[in-house]
């Protein structure tokens, strides 16, 4: 049965004109002129591809994702003929521990040096050898100011016995920690099993003041009024702000918060190498770059797209926050060992 | 009595409630003007429009009709071919075939999807809207097998004898009796394999390649960034046609036996 099964199966492939290949086996000469970009919703505008296919007469293929699992899940399986992908800052990691990234060639980027220093060079990939940020912002909260009392700047108001039930949190584990971590003056990537456990209690505390844990739609409800306070990356919330900015307002805590980076990275197995560097160069100039990020109200890194960027939304402290508050954020690295110490007080907090 | 009666009433409008209350809000909030999906602020049909407008929309919807018309082509072909075969004949290992059948109907879709990306990686076969194709051929077959199958029951073979005596040959008999009798359950078949290739979002997830996002693989990545009512009125135009199909199926599935009743 087995046997009929794999006989069919070669059949089937041979049929359509592909065998087994090597696993890993470089793909030598610049490709086709195409290009297949895996990316999430919203971060490519449709202008920015129709430009450069009118420029470069490269056609580019776009396909959406909804979770970094699913980048790797689809890197993983071998047979994904993807150029690009944008994940997250941990995933960066991960797929390059798994080996499914291909070493940028910087020698054929030309803008490379509009980047701002302070997006490159970090833990998930020193040096940027496999990515270039795309695009980056914070995990704060957005609040009703109708609601909520004083100018709040602290993660406080989230643990304060006022708010009860009024507060929504992200359902995430790392971003939960990260603000009772940081409220506590801690790094979020501590490690250190008393800290944690201090975190987790006031966590547990905190529990009866949430409505509920989030991660989809939390900007809708904060501005449908079901809750006061929702945490919450910045891109989301910075709409909501945006459309009524006299109700709603965006705080990135002076305690420090969460930064992330999306980077884009080239798959190991990627294949059309010559689109691949000509449309990484052209997300890079200044005017270009600027198109994508006004989109989505998330920041650029790039720092000479800043002069093309809409005042409005430079100007917007939700969007693009001070040197010196952006100096207290910290990326979520991977805290090894930590990872299962969390995780046992996040079920804890889940049930109880 | 009548207090009981008026009791099981008011008992069934509340589960009927319960059941369909969501799906009347979010058809509701297709037509709601405020960008926010969770506030009304008056009735607008500017999402439907604005949806005609979204290339990315229109390409998924694209990629969905080619992919539950295919599907269902080939899926209908086969799974009546696999229900007459398991209908008309016996033979050796024919109750494990017929179990297999369920198989794709019962196992979970999750372990389907994982069990055919990973096929498709040891064949070195690269992620498309072939592969998109397979899988949903692979689930669809059962459902139309089950459905034909289901009809076949109540077949009557001797219309098929009476054909073959009066000098038909078999192809004749089958193209002229046997599928026309049949028929009912084959489009029924079809009708619900396109449903539910249409609907697909965990199996979709796992096998599409480059250029092969579908509907709800679009709507999932658009839900990440904020439900929008495009999001409402796209969800609500799929549950119009689903309806719209389910009640065809439906339908062609009753008409044989009443009129049979009635003649």
């Amino acid at each position: 049965m087995e046997a009929v099964g794999t006989a069919a199966a070669i059949l089937l492939a041979a049929a359509l004109g592909c065998g087994p290949r090597e696993a890993g086996a470089p793909y030598p000469g610049p490709g086709e002129k195409k290009l297949n970009v895996y990316i999430w919703s919203e971060y490519l505008p449709k202008e920015v591809i129709d430009e450069f296919t009118r420029r470069t007469g490269i056609a580019v293929s776009y396909d959406l994702y909804d979770s970094n699992e699913a980048v790797l899940a689809k890197l993983e399986s071998g047979v994904a003929d993807y150029d690009l992908v944008v994940p997250s800052d941990y995933m960066v990691r991960i797929l390059i521990h798994q080996g499914l990234l291909r070493p940028l060639e910087k020698a054929r980027l030309k803008h490379l040096e509009n980047l701002d220093p302070r997006f490159l060079d970090k833990g998930f990939d020193p040096k940027n050898a496999y990515s270039l940020p795309y695009v980056w912002g914070t995990t704060g909260y957005g609040y009703d100011r109708t609601k909520v009392a004083g100018s709040p700047d602290s993660w406080a108001p989230l643990f304060d016995p006022k708010n009860r039930g009024q507060i929504l949190m992200l359902d995430d584990m790392r971003e939960c920690f990260a603000v009772a971590l940081k409220h506590q003056g801690r790094s979020l990537n501590s490690t250190d099993p008393k800290v944690l456990r201090a975190a987790a209690d006031l966590l547990e505390k905190q529990k009866p003041l949430v409505k509920t844990y989030n991660s989809g739609d939390y900007e809708n409800i904060l501005a449908s009024g079901d809750v006061w306070l929702a945490h919450g990356y910045n891109g989301q919330l910075a709409k909501v702000v945006a459309q009524d900015p006299k109700r709603f307002a965006y705080v990135l805590p002076k305690e420090g918060a969460t930064l992330w980076i999306d980077s884009v990275c080239v798959p190991a197995r990627a294949r059309n190498v010559a689109s691949i560097y000509a449309f990484l160069d052209y997300i890079l100039e200044p005017e270009v770059n600027a198109k994508i990020v006004d989109g989505i109200r998330y920041a650029s890194p790039n720092r000479a797209a800043r002069r093309f960027i809409d005042p409005a939304i430079l100007a917007d402290p939700a969007v693009y926050p001070s040197d010196e508050a952006l100096a207290r954020c910290e990326l979520i690295e991977d805290i090894g060992d930590a990872t299962t110490t969390m995780d046992e007080y996040w079920t804890e907090i889940k049930m109880y | 009595m009548r207090g009981r009666g008026g009791l099981l009433g008011a008992y069934a409008a509340l589960v009927y409630l319960f059941l369909y209350a969501p799906i009347a809000i979010l058809v509701v909030f297709s037509f709601n003007r405020a960008r926010q999906t969770a506030v009304w602020e008056g009735g607008t049909t500017e999402w439907y429009r604005s949806l005609a407008k979204n290339d990315l929309i229109l390409a998924a919807l694209k990629n969905s009709l080619i992919v539950g018309g295919v599907a269902t082509l080939i899926a209908t072909v086969l799974g009546t071919l696999v229900a007459l075969a398991l209908g008309r004949h016996t033979f050796r290992g024919e109750g494990f075939t017929r179990q297999l059948l369920y198989l794709p109907v019962i196992i979970p879709e999750i372990v389907l999807g994982a069990a055919l990306v990973t096929f498709f990686g040891a064949l070195a076969f690269r992620l498309s809207l072939l592969t998109v194709v397979i899988a949903h051929v692979v689930f669809c077959v059962s459902y139309v097998a089950i459905v034909v199958r289901a009809r076949l029951a109540g077949f009557d073979r001797s219309l098929e004898e009476a054909a073959l005596d009066l000098g038909a040959r078999p192809a004749q008999t089958f193209f002229r009796v046997t599928l026309p009798l049949l028929a009912p359950g084959i489009v029924a078949g079809a009708l619900l394999s396109f449903t539910i290739s249409i609907d697909d979002y965990v199996i979709t997830s796992f096998v599409a390649g480059v250029g092969s996002t579908t509907l709800p693989l679009q709507i999932y990545s658009m839900l990440k960034v904020g439900v929008t009512p495009e999001v409402n009125a796209v969800s609500t135009l799929i549950l119009a046609v689903t309806v719209v199909l389910i009640a065809v199926a439906q339908r062609l599935q009753r008409r044989p036996a009443e009129r049979e009743e009635t003649s």
